[in-house]
């Protein structure tokens, strides 16, 4: 019976240990999008529709192309690291089209779920044992609402988006953000948060009806200052 | 066997207390465990299926919620049909230690002759028989 006890307690740590071996990220993770199959390694997931992204890649360089009509879907990439020792999440995007304002009309003001388009969301997912505690921090680009804007989202609440890019400007142009998620989530959430699980991307027109383009690039995560 | 009917539910207070508690937390607690793993586990794997965290609060929330008002539904009914199986249980044991007890104590005082007799459910009918045998 001891052995038998003895066997079981160390299955199970031989299990936890392969768990956390197995999905320890190697940091940082880069994805350049130079070659035509970098998107084998994301997870497609789809929630209203389809958005077309293709790797658009030349004999140097590429990008991730983003083609959303009256759709909404997203790239998942699972990656465990730990935003208190590795906060930093880059990426380069650029915006050709922005959704259209909604055809829908609002009842209330503060039913906004169906203006909840952007051209661009860059997601760092911090799962939880629980699903519904997962919190979610959101980085997007918007036609309309002001640069630095922190909005709770209008489908849950553990959803945090905050506004990086506004407006026009910047339209048709590379533009490379760099966020420190440990501050932006106790600043969105305030709270510590816990390890990070995922990263996704999306372009999406379903709430607006309309059609969005941008690209994405460089995309870097789990670093600090000076390892990039 | 009818004259030895219980109509009490608790005859043998200490030793059917125990064993009520003892019937009603092995079946509770390995049945809250397990439906605290599968929840998780399935909500989970399926909000790791849906990726997207707007799609996971549009789908998997409303449906969360609906389960856990249908968990706050039947957790009492279960509860109480749980704790009847075992006050059931707990009565068909305490039952016929009490029964075995008093007509003991009353063949040792002299007041009972005849043999004891169990209920036709009562669990421990074999002891009884072969206590019979013995005070034949």
């Amino acid at each position: 019976m001891p052995k038998l006890k003895i066997l079981s307690i160390a299955a199970v740590f031989i299990i936890l240990l392969g768990y956390v071996f197995v999905s320890a990220a190697e940091l940082p993770k880069w994805f350049p999008f130079k070659k035509k199959d970098s998107l084998n390694e994301w997870e497609e997931k789809i929630f209203k529709g389809r958005v077309l992204y293709s790797v658009k890649a030349t004999k140097t360089d590429g990008y991730l192309s983003a083609i959303s009509k009256n759709a909404a879907s997203g790239i998942f990439y699972r990656i465990r690291f730990n935003p208190k020792k590795t906060p930093l999440v880059s990426w380069k995007w650029k915006v050709v089209k922005f959704p259209e304002a909604s055809k829908v009309k609002l009842v209330v003001d503060s039913e906004w779920i169906e203006k909840d388009d952007y051209a661009a969301r860059f997601y760092v997912i911090f799962p939880k044992l629980a699903f519904n505690l997962t919190k979610t921090l959101e980085y997007v680009w918007d036609k309309q609402v002001p640069k630095g804007t922190i909005l709770t989202s209008p489908y849950y609440k553990n959803i945090k988006i905050i506004v990086l890019e506004s407006g026009r400007e910047h339209i048709n142009r590379w533009v490379l953000e760099k966020r420190n998620i440990y501050d932006d989530f106790k600043q969105a959430f305030g709270l510590e948060p816990g390890e990070a699980g995922a990263i996704a991307i999306m372009t999406d027109t379903d709430d607006t009806a309309s059609t969005a383009e941008a690209y994405y690039d460089e995309i870097r995560v789990g670093y600090k200052n000076g390892t990039e | 066997m009818e004259q030895n009917r219980r109509k009490n539910k608790i005859i043998q207070g200490p030793i059917q207390k125990k064993l009520l508690l003892l019937v009603f937390f092995a079946a509770v607690i390995p049945a809250g465990i397990i439906t605290v793993c599968l929840y998780y586990l399935i909500f989970n794997l399926l909000a790791w299926q849906i990726g997207i965290p707007e799609a996971v609060a549009y789908n998997l929330i409303p449906v969360a919620q609906k389960v856990n008002l249908i968990i706050m539904i039947t957790i009492p009914i279960a509860l109480i049909i749980i704790w009847v199986i075992a006050l059931e249980l707990s009565h068909r044991i305490a039952g016929p230690i009490y029964r075995l007890e008093k007509d003991l104590d009353a063949i040792i005082a002299g007041t009972k002759k005849g043999p004891i007799q169990l209920r036709k459910n009562d669990l421990l009918k074999e002891l009884a028989d072969k206590i019979n045998k013995a005070i034949r």
